[in-house]
């Protein structure tokens, strides 16, 4: 969270729409304030360094989909200002048409990757053209438009469910024997959708900051009418962002499928956290996003893996949740400024 | 009497629509006139029904009170939990943006849902716990539960009284005008936070009762009732019949209800192995599809705009 501190968002102007921060926690907008956050939660680390390896190591790797499914969400909200329900649907589509092609053409997993998100992305552009660019043309406001993403959402899901079924869907793919790191023992696939997170979300960091189309998309974010004028088109860039954001939800869909099973509500099941990431990482840009997604899980499998606690996932789960919602509302509405990736 | 013209699941089906229907006037409260999207209802729901079935099944009552108090005595701890849920999620959630109002109240309805399968030696767990019969018997379940459904009509006519009351008083006006251009209001003096979070208090409470209602129809209670069909059903009964009149959750909920589960899923003969697995999941399609064609085609439901000269007095006559 300290790689880089955005300025911008602590001017002394708040945005009048929301509460101000809460006095007693301001100290966390103070960079020796978070510092010194830092350095506890490390001396915790250290004083505890048993379990906090093995929640480090199965948090990050556990959760690297999640991670990777955020990334593509923060895009779409990011840098078009929405926040698309449906975007759970393309995560679980990865997953059922990864394990198509998988299963159909009997491929190897890695190979069946790129159909997979050839075939997401361009799903995700579908939705674009079908829904939100009529939507958008037609002034329809921002609850309403959450509210239209929700009904696509269930439409997909149960549509989903109507194609492959009720019962869970499995990979054909051989049992992968357990590589050790740090002593726990890890899924290969796992590690994969880990170096595959880390390494899209460096590509789309240097994209997006460095790239012509990247400054073109952070034109287009920033102002639009001011983008047209400048020369740029509007609908490429605009397709381009949700092809991505299609992408990176289809990948993430079939990591997830292919480690645990394919069934129609594995995005749902997931984007309460994805939102969680990105609502609290997103105003950072992608890194924040990774490393709020790589906390989440460290903290999910460090809450799980405490041995007082006796937490199962659902009680860690609950603990995270209601954790964000107080972080949200104390940090308030910070997130008003759109366009800074 | 005789009741054979009339099925027990027609009457079940009947309550659930009339359940939806007062959820649906409380989101309109939420939604339609202050503008918060309450995507986490079946929170409020969930709340309401389990509060009133571990007060009433866990709770200490003495063998003289009978039966009749515990009964009422629990659906209003029921009503007063869903209440000071609606207290603690509204003041995370009211000051923030439709996003963060997304996240807060579908965060708690995960929240309601994942409590409900742990904790068993309470809830029952993941098989659920059974609750109570009607507090009263007329012979037969199904004259029982007509009853039940005349009660819950009464509580949705009182509950649609209170939102046309709002409608026309000053406190509805402060809502209204939070929901149109919160910094306007905020800006001529008026307390917005205050307003709303009262508002979302009390409708939660009320969603909560809602939700105890009808677990006590259900005898047994369990998580799978706390999915996500019951928030989908109030918005979209809310959506179709217009977001922004009080008649038009009470029309759009009739219409899609009626259309949906009674024609759809009973009148129509479908062949009965498409009963089990391929009907349930079309309605929610048709939901789905529904939800997005009204918000595309209509976006203000069946009954349209509201109606101004109703809710502010005209310069000029008193």
């Amino acid at each position: 969270m300290t790689a880089e501190i955005d300025r911008s968002s602590e001017s002394p102007a708040e945005p009048e729409t929301g509460q101000a921060p809460l006095g007693r926690w301001r100290f966390i907008n103070n960079p020796f304030g978070r510092w010194g956050l830092g350095f506890a939660v490390l001396v915790v680390l250290v004083a505890s360094w048993g379990l906090a390896r093995k929640s480090l190591v199965i948090g990050v790797v556990s959760d690297a989909p999640l991670v990777l499914a955020a990334i593509g969400f923060a895009l779409l909200y990011r840098l078009t200002g929405l926040i698309n329900v449906a975007y759970s649907e393309t995560v679980t589509m990865g997953a059922y048409i990864g394990m198509w092609v998988n299963t159909t053409f009997n491929l190897d997993f890695y190979i069946t990757l790129i159909p997979t998100a050839i075939i997401t992305g361009l799903f995700s552009v579908l939705t674009y053209f079908a829904i939100f660019r009529p939507a958008k043309l037609r002034n329809v406001g921002v609850v309403e438009t959450i509210i239209i993403s929700f009904g696509l959402s269930i439409f997909i899901r149960y549509g989903l469910q109507f194609i492959f079924g009720f019962e869970f869907r499995y990979y054909d793919v051989p049992v992968p024997k357990s590589l050790s790191v740090l002593g726990v023992g890890v899924s290969p696939f796992r590690l994969t959708a880990l170096g595959t997170t880390l390494g899209l979300s460096l590509l789309l960091i240097w994209f997006i900051r460095k790239s012509r189309l990247g400054v073109r998309i952070r034109a287009l974010a920033g102002d639009e009418k001011l983008a047209q004028v400048s020369g740029i088109n509007p609908l490429a860039t605009t397709v381009l962002i949700w092809f991505l954001a299609g992408v990176a939800g289809g990948l993430a869909g079939a990591f997830y499928g292919v480690n645990t099973s394919c069934r129609a509500w594995l995005g749902w099941d997931q984007f309460l956290f994805i939102l969680l990431v990105v609502l609290i990482g997103g105003a950072r840009g992608i890194s924040g996003v990774l490393v709020a997604g790589l906390a989440t899980g460290v903290a999910l499998s460090f809450l799980e893996l405490v041995p007082g606690l006796n937490a199962t996932p659902v009680y860690a789960q609950v603990i995270v949740i209601a954790l964000f919602m107080v972080i949200l509302k104390v940090r308030g509405n910070r997130l008003l400024e759109t366009g800074k990736v | 009497m005789n009741l054979d013209w009339l099925s027990q699941y027609t009457v079940t089906v009947l309550i659930l629509i009339f359940t939806t229907m007062g959820l649906a006037l409380l989101l309109h409260l939420q939604l339609g006139l202050t503008g918060i999207g309450n995507f986490g209802i079946v929170g409020f729901y969930g709340v309401g029904m389990y509060a009133f079935g571990m007060f009433l099944v866990h709770g200490p009552w003495p063998e003289s009170w009978g039966t009749i108090w515990p009964f009422l005595l629990s659906l209003l701890f029921a009503t007063v939990a869903a209440g000071l849920a609606g207290l603690l999620v509204g003041w995370l959630i009211v000051g923030l943006d439709a996003d963060g109002v997304l996240l807060g109240t579908l965060g708690f309805a995960t929240i309601v849902y994942g409590l409900s399968q742990t904790n068993r030696q309470w809830t029952g767990g993941a098989e659920g716990m059974g609750t109570t019969d009607y507090p009263y018997s007329l012979g037969t379940q199904k004259a029982s539960t007509l009853l039940w459904l005349g009660i819950l009509a009464v509580v949705v006519a009182l509950i649609l009284y209170y939102v046309i009351r709002v409608h026309r008083s000053p406190y509805g006006r402060l809502l209204i005008a939070t929901g149109q251009n919160e910094a306007l209001a905020r800006s001529l003096g008026k307390p917005t936070f205050r307003g709303k979070l009262v508002m979302f208090a009390t409708s939660s409470a009320v969603m909560g009762l809602l939700g105890a209602l009808y677990g006590v129809m259900l005898h047994y209670i369990r998580p799978v009732e706390l999915g996500i069909g019951v928030t989908l059903a109030a918005i979209v009964g809310l959506v179709v019949g217009g977001a922004a009149r009080p008649w038009g959750a009470v029309i759009g909920v009739l219409l899609v209800g009626v259309l949906f589960e009674l024609v759809f899923m009973v009148w129509i003969p479908f062949p009965t192995d498409w009963r089990k697995q391929a009907l349930p999941v079309i309605r929610q399609m048709l939901y789905g599809s529904t939800l997005i064609l009204v918000l595309m085609t209509r976006p203000l439901g069946i009954l349209g705009r509201m109606r101004r000269d109703k809710t502010v007095r005209r310069p000029g006559r008193g």
